[in-house]
């Protein structure tokens, strides 16, 4: 076999069914044998970011690792961004890249790039391939590494020689990797403790992240939080994995989070804080952040993540699932009247500082759109959101009653991400209705990608919340930058409508309350992509916001005169 | 080896004891960044692949640590190399830089031997421009620290010296007024003096 056919036919063993990838020059001997595996379906990206945030979306809608192919120099380096937003998110990747002969790396030959070195610090870790024997067992190191334990992107990047080698390998089953520990048991006295904890708390709160979700954990969250009568938020990449109706849901945490969330945190005498990393979006001011707690718990997969920016007083290292359902045995139901006050406390909280919006100054409001959209979602429909202003209304106004997937750049926050990613996820779970919610900014990063969409017919509904400005920088700008708006201004935007037409597809704009409802029957009952250009007020604001450098209760609200 | 195997008696630069759990007085607390020392003295054994140190060196930059003295050799082992490190933890929590390095897929073990018995040695290499009485005098200098001279021309000696960091610099310091011309200082090269129940 070749080195090409032998990176096909491990893909193929590793159960892989799409793969979304650009070929070029030092990744031809691949393309070359691909029509022979028709199982490998390849998706053809229009810019390898699209091809890294497509197998993203997947990996995030279905839980298998997605895949990318590019080729070398600017063909895998395009990869980074998406590489990055993958790493900080814990999703599970696998890109291959060609690269120069061996006999010319390091010669700065013609699309030569140090790959390794520049994908490094954004991959869980990433291999060069020189020669073919090493090929069949990279690869299956590399899907083990990308999918266990706390998962991540892992790049091979494969020089064209040993592509066109010949070598009959054999196929690993084991992998042997003596510095790899993906699991750790939890500590079981540690867990009892947290259970106890957790019962006795007067005042306790659990907040649940992305982990939570890349685990499954979802039932066991949601047992455990009723058995110990605990209030429960998400974080930003953990919208979904608890109910946002259900009774103890405080919604989500963080600097944008919601008042009643905020306030509960920030008055806690036990935080338990599962499959997250507690970074600063999530804490605002860390040294004011839970001020009341006595009893951080810190539940996470990765050791690292134990007092890397808190030090928490109970650590259990381990998955999520495991950890949850080791915990419920010892979970006491407490008292019922002492929950009583703190749930009828948060219910004030909850009343108090109710989501608003501005509802009556004649302009379209991007709430009133989440709103309609959610209301068509039916507690099912996967909700891709992109960057800015319109990732957090569009994390706020979530309403599921169940858990579901709202797939988001969270930790690096990447414009552009939401519609590939959202053709990721569809490839992923066809059954499912998609929404993609991004702003024109972002959107405009990637939307070469529609031909994408056009081309395999995929149900992707785009929700342009179009504002004409980079809405979030614009609202820092006047909140946080003295008013000066500097480069914000996005007016110079191509006609949405005309651009979905040129692109193949039907667009729609609509400006006024009265249209929207049409615009969305419209999008559901065409099949294939649609793009509705909302054209919403400009001036929307995302609230409750923290100011930068303050403590998580000094939230700002949409003032009263506005709503 | 006339090295002599002085007992380390302190750190160059000593450490607070590690923070953790509920005994942690900042416990959940942002940590004070005004501590005395930070420096971590680990010890890690790694796969023997081409870009390991790339990654190590890499991920100590990228979390904010600083190397303060490395060393890289092979082990008793087949294909896995030893490093010494001695690891500023910046702005961190010092336990951050075991743990990260633990994350790396090559980094097969780390111990920390800051707080841990143990001895530490550096080597360092200098070549002095001397001659005549001022030469006698430098020699005797060497022999008096414990210190060799590996080899002499006619307007030079060159003078090796181990130990641990302190000992390595109080006899540079005493060699420097006869004209250091040249100096090769390794990083140190650390092992603890316990023995764990698994190497028995």
């Amino acid at each position: 076999m070749t080195g090409a056919e032998i990176v096909l036919e491990a893909l193929q063993r590793e159960g892989v069914d799409r793969i979304f990838g650009y070929p070029g020059g030092a990744n031809l001997p691949i393309y070359q044998q691909l029509p022979r595996y028709p199982k490998l379906r390849h998706v053809l990206v229009r810019h390898e970011q699209g091809a890294t945030h497509m197998a993203d979306g997947y990996a995030r809608a279905c839980g298998r690792p997605g895949v990318v192919f590019a080729t070398s120099g600017p063909g895998a380096l395009n990869c980074i961004t998406g590489l990055a937003t993958a790493y900080m998110d814990s999703v599970p990747l696998v890109a291959i890249t060609g690269q120069q002969n061996t006999t010319l790396v390091g010669r700065d030959a013609f699309q030569e790039s140090d790959v390794i070195g520049c994908s490094m610090p954004v991959t869980k870790h990433n291999y060069m391939v020189t020669r073919v024997e090493d090929i069949a067992r990279v690869i299956h190191e590399a899907f083990h590494i990308a999918t266990s334990g706390r998962p991540g992107p892992v790049l091979i990047d494969i020089c064209k020689d040993v592509q066109q080698a010949s070598w009959e390998p054999e196929w690993p089953e084991a992998v042997e990797l003596p510095g790899y520990r993906p699991a750790f048991t939890p500590d079981l006295s540690r867990v009892r403790e947290a259970a106890e904890a957790l019962s006795k708390a007067e005042r306790p709160v659990i907040l649940a992240g992305h982990g939570v979700i890349l685990s499954g954990a979802e039932e066991e969250l949601c047992a455990l939080a009723e058995r110990s009568v605990t209030p429960t938020g998400t974080t930003l990449l953990g919208v979904g994995a608890f109910p946002v109706r259900h009774p103890l849901a405080l919604h989500m945490t963080g600097f944008m989070g919601t008042g009643w969330n905020l306030k509960a945190v920030q008055n806690a005498d036990l935080l338990m804080m599962v499959g997250m990393r507690v970074d600063d979006r999530v804490t605002a001011k860390l040294s004011e952040w839970a001020p009341s707690c006595d009893t951080f718990i810190h539940v996470d997969i990765d050791p690292s993540e134990m007092g890397k920016n808190i030090r928490p007083h109970l650590e259990v290292v381990a998955d999520a699932k495991t950890a949850l359902r080791e915990m419920l045995p010892y979970v006491q139901h407490p008292q019922p009247e002492r929950r009583r006050s703190w749930l009828t406390q948060i219910d004030r909280w909850r009343e108090e500082h109710p989501l608003k919006y501005a509802r009556s100054n004649g302009h379209l409001q991007p709430q009133d759109v989440m709103i309609e959209m959610y209301r068509r979602c039916d507690d099912d429909a996967i909700v891709v959101a992109d960057v800015g202003q319109n990732q957090i209304w569009a994390a706020l106004w979530w309403n599921y009653t169940r858990p579901g997937l709202f797939i988001n750049s969270g930790g690096a926050g990447t414009m552009g991400f939401a519609f590939p990613a959202a053709i990721g996820a569809k490839f992923a779970r066809p059954e499912k209705a998609v929404w993609c919610v991004a702003g024109e900014g972002g959107f405009v990063m990637t939307a070469q990608e529609l031909s994408v969409a056009v081309k395999h017919r995929l149900d992707v509904k785009i929700v342009l919340l179009n504002n004409f400005s980079l809405g979030m920088v614009r609202q820092f700008q006047d909140d946080f930058y003295g008013g000066v708006r500097s480069e914000v201004d996005l007016s110079e935007m191509p006609d949405f409508v005309k651009l979905a037409d040129a692109y193949g597809l039907p667009g729609l704009r609509v400006e006024r309350m009265e249209d929207m409802r049409a615009a969305f029957d419209f999008a559901e009952r065409t099949p294939g992509p649609v793009l509705i250009d909302f054209r919403i007020d400009p001036d929307a604001n995302v609230y409750p916001i923290v100011p930068l450098g303050k403590g998580l209760d000094d939230f700002t609200e949409l003032p009263d005169e506005y709503a | 080896m006339s090295t002599p195997s002085t007992t380390i008696q302190a750190d160059p630069h000593p450490n607070p004891p590690s923070t953790g759990g509920r005994e942690n007085e900042m416990g959940g607390r942002e940590k004070a960044v005004s501590e005395p020392s930070r420096l971590r003295i680990l010890s890690a054994v790694v796969e023997d692949h081409p870009g390991v140190l790339t990654r190590v060196a890499g991920m100590v930059r990228r979390r904010g640590f600083n190397i303060q003295g490395l060393s890289v050799g092979p082990t008793d082992a087949q294909g896995r190399s030893r490093m010494t490190l001695a690891v500023d933890a910046g702005h961190a929590e010092v336990d951050q830089v075991q743990k990260q390095l633990e994350r790396l897929i090559e980094v097969i073990t780390v111990e920390d031997l800051t707080e841990a018995p143990r001895l530490s040695r550096e080597l360092a290499l200098a070549k002095l421009a001397v001659a005549g009485p001022q030469r006698d005098r430098a020699v005797a200098e060497v022999d008096r620290f414990g210190g060799r001279v590996v080899d002499a021309g006619a307007q030079h000696v060159i003078v090796e010296v181990s130990g641990e960091f302190e000992r390595v610099e109080r006899f540079l310091e005493v060699l420097r007024p006869y004209g250091i011309i040249e100096l090769a200082r390794s990083g140190p090269v650390a092992m603890s003096k316990e023995v764990r129940s698994d190497e028995r």
